[in-house]
């Protein structure tokens, strides 16, 4: 797309003393999309969430949202609705005063406030509980209130920071569904923070995956765990494979690489002697295959450890330094006793990245 | 509940409760008796008299006036200073707490006579408008009634504070961001959000402040004198300088059922407002 994202945020930067939260971060958000920004706490991304929200002053860049450009704007007239971590819903309202909240501020006429209150409990399935105080309700039907709040005003965006992180597992994987559905049919655009990478694989359109303030990589779920930017988005996102080696040739778009574990080929171009790290996940290695090795990496390694997930299980080898060697296999399959085992993988399933600096 | 578990946990509270029943309820109780006791047995008089007196009408108005003042004035600046109390944090908190919370190790009567010799027309008060150049001339401070406002003020706002500081500090800041992100500016957020919830410690505040108002009578002595009449000092004249016990105990039964009416509408108002957000 030529033309400029729905939500574009340029530049933005944002420090607390001497530390740096956000260095001069670019996002684009195209309408109706649902892109989750993940990463581990303290890596910015709550932060980043409000300055978009206009809760928290950015030091540098702009926050332009449909052509508009709200920097400056304090939050209450920028029409962003938020779910925040803990709901923060008004204790001493009801249900539907809580709805009506954001309609009552903006002084919407009492017919359309009640119409757009009864179509968002509806939405999340709470007509029945209008009346009710919000702390008579559990905390899966206040995340549903808190959700329905926001959406009531009809904002310009949506942002929900860690809305199912206070809920059990089996609540948070059916709000997951639940939230997107509601969102997709509202045709709203939201940004969804969590440090949870399960979750925004399953929920996102595309995902930023954010570290130290800047984000290392934004992509469709697939590109980012299939073709990891940095070894902290492959590490960050789902399970890998890890060896530290340094690069021995490169040709032709092939590089070899002298591990701890012999010599493993990548795709990529590499300077030679440089020191690199290559990764591949734990699901694409193949344990005493045998047969055919044409374009295949092919190691031998000593099984340690076996982690049972029911579905799958979890073969980890002995490594030594930060090298971390795993491979995934099927629940039932008898997992290899001891003694050395052969591990192949394709080459162009190899991830290939530079060291990071100090490693 | 632990008693309701076991009952001999109950006696623990039995020096309590006989403390208060010989010092509070009994004497209380003779209150009562005397105000209906007269000369010639059990009689209305004391009330009739009191309630028959013009006089005694213009000095409950004066009693409640002044009280009403003093708690408005505690309200309106301690409810700020409760707020900056909640949110302040580590060093500033613990010192803002300690000024505050000190001065109640200080007697009323001390606290009174300073603010005799502050308000005085060459005081440090006086001194300090005139220097200012804010009046030209000592403005008269000591026996008026803005004199004893502002001592009463001081000595009674903590009891404001510290109530409505108990509750401004459970009161989560995200709901002002959410309030902010439904389109509410500084003063729907302070209306619809921040002052709802901290009603319940207004309430208690208020309710700490008249009742001591309404009944105080170390601070008007000395900032007033003896010409100022409130239901105290008139109380206090019936015991010390009449002689007369049935209409000093009948103003006090009246003065204690005004307190008690204002605490336990505090009270209802209060449950009636926690109600709405029941746990």
């Amino acid at each position: 797309m030529t033309a400029a994202p729905y939500l574009a945020l340029a530049g933005i930067g944002k420090r607390y003393g001497e530390q740096v939260v956000i260095g001069n971060l670019d996002l684009g958000v195209e309408q109706g999309e649902f892109v989750s920004l993940l990463g581990p706490s303290g890596c910015g991304k709550t932060t980043l969430l409000r300055i978009i929200a206009g809760l928290v002053e950015s030091d540098a860049g702009s926050v332009r949202v449909a052509g508009l450009d709200l920097t400056g704007l304090p939050a209450h007239k920028r029409n962003i609705g938020v779910v925040f971590q803990n709901y923060a819903l008004f204790p001493h309202l009801t249900v539907g005063d809580n709805v009506a909240f954001g309609l009552r501020a903006q002084r919407a006429s009492a017919a359309d406030t009640e119409k757009a209150v009864a179509h968002a409990l509806d939405l999340v399935r709470l007509a029945d509980y209008r009346a009710r105080p919000v702390t008579a309700l559990s905390g899966g039907q206040q995340q549903r209130v808190a959700l329905a709040r926001a959406i009531a005003t009809r904002p310009r965006l949506i942002l929900l920071d860690e809305p199912l992180s206070a809920l059990d597992r089996k609540l948070r994987e059916t709000m997951q569904i639940e939230l997107r559905r509601i969102l997709r049919a509202e045709g709203m655009t939201a940004i969804f923070v969590t440090h949870d990478q399960e979750e925004a694989l399953v929920m996102s359109d595309r995902l930023a995956v954010m570290n130290a303030g800047r984000i290392e990589q934004l992509g469709t779920p697939a590109q980012v765990y299939a073709r990891p930017a940095t070894p902290f988005v492959m590490d960050f996102v789902g399970l890998s494979c890890r060896l530290a080696g340094t690069v021995e040739s490169s040709a032709n778009g092939l590089t070899q690489v002298r591990t701890a574990f012999g010599g493993i080929a990548a795709p990529g171009a590499f300077r030679c002697g440089a020191r690199v790290e290559v990764g591949v996940r734990p699901e694409r290695v193949a344990v005493n295959r045998g047969g055919d090795l044409a374009g295949r990496n092919r190691i031998t390694a000593r099984a340690q450890e076996t982690v049972y997930l029911g579905s799958r299980g979890l073969l980890y080898f002995a490594c030594g330094g930060n090298d971390r060697l795993l491979v995934e296999v099927g629940g039932e399959a008898a997992a290899p006793s001891g003694g050395d085992t052969v591990l192949d993988w394709r080459i162009d399933d190899t991830l290939l990245f530079a060291a990071p600096a100090g490693a | 509940m632990a008693a309701a578990a076991n009952p001999r946990v109950a006696w623990l509270a039995l020096p309590g409760v006989g403390f208060l029943v010989a010092a509070f309820a009994l004497p209380l109780a003779a209150l009562l008796v005397t105000s209906f006791h007269g000369a010639q047995g059990w009689t209305l008089e004391g009330y009739t008299r009191f309630f028959g007196d013009p006089f005694n009408y213009a000095v409950l108005a004066n009693t409640l006036k002044s009280a009403c003042i003093i708690t408005v004035a505690c309200l309106v600046i301690g409810y700020p200073t409760a707020f900056v109390l909640a949110r302040a944090t580590g060093l500033m908190q613990a010192t803002l707490l300690l000024a505050l919370i000190l001065p109640l190790s200080v007697g009323v009567v001390v606290k009174a006579f300073a603010w005799t010799i502050l308000l005085r027309s060459n005081g440090l008060v006086n001194t300090l408008l005139t220097g200012l150049g804010i009046v030209d001339e000592p403005v008269r401070l000591l026996f008026t009634e803005t004199g004893l406002a502002i001592g009463a003020v001081h000595v009674f706002l903590p009891f404001m504070v510290l109530p409505i500081y108990a509750v401004a500090r459970q009161i989560d800041g995200r709901l002002t961001d959410a309030a902010a992100s439904l389109g509410a500016g500084p003063l729907l957020r302070f209306t619809r959000v921040v002052w709802p919830l901290s009603l319940p410690g207004v309430v208690a505040g208020v309710a700490f402040v008249f009742s001591m108002a309404v009944s105080m009578y170390v601070i008007p002595s000395l900032l007033m004198g003896d010409r100022y009449k409130t239901l105290p000092t008139l109380i206090a004249r019936s015991y010390l300088f009449m002689r007369d016990r049935q209409t000093g105990s009948t103003m006090a039964v009246v003065l204690l059922a005004i307190a008690v009416t204002v605490v336990i509408g505090s009270a209802l108002l209060a449950r009636r407002l926690q109600s709405g957000r029941a746990a």
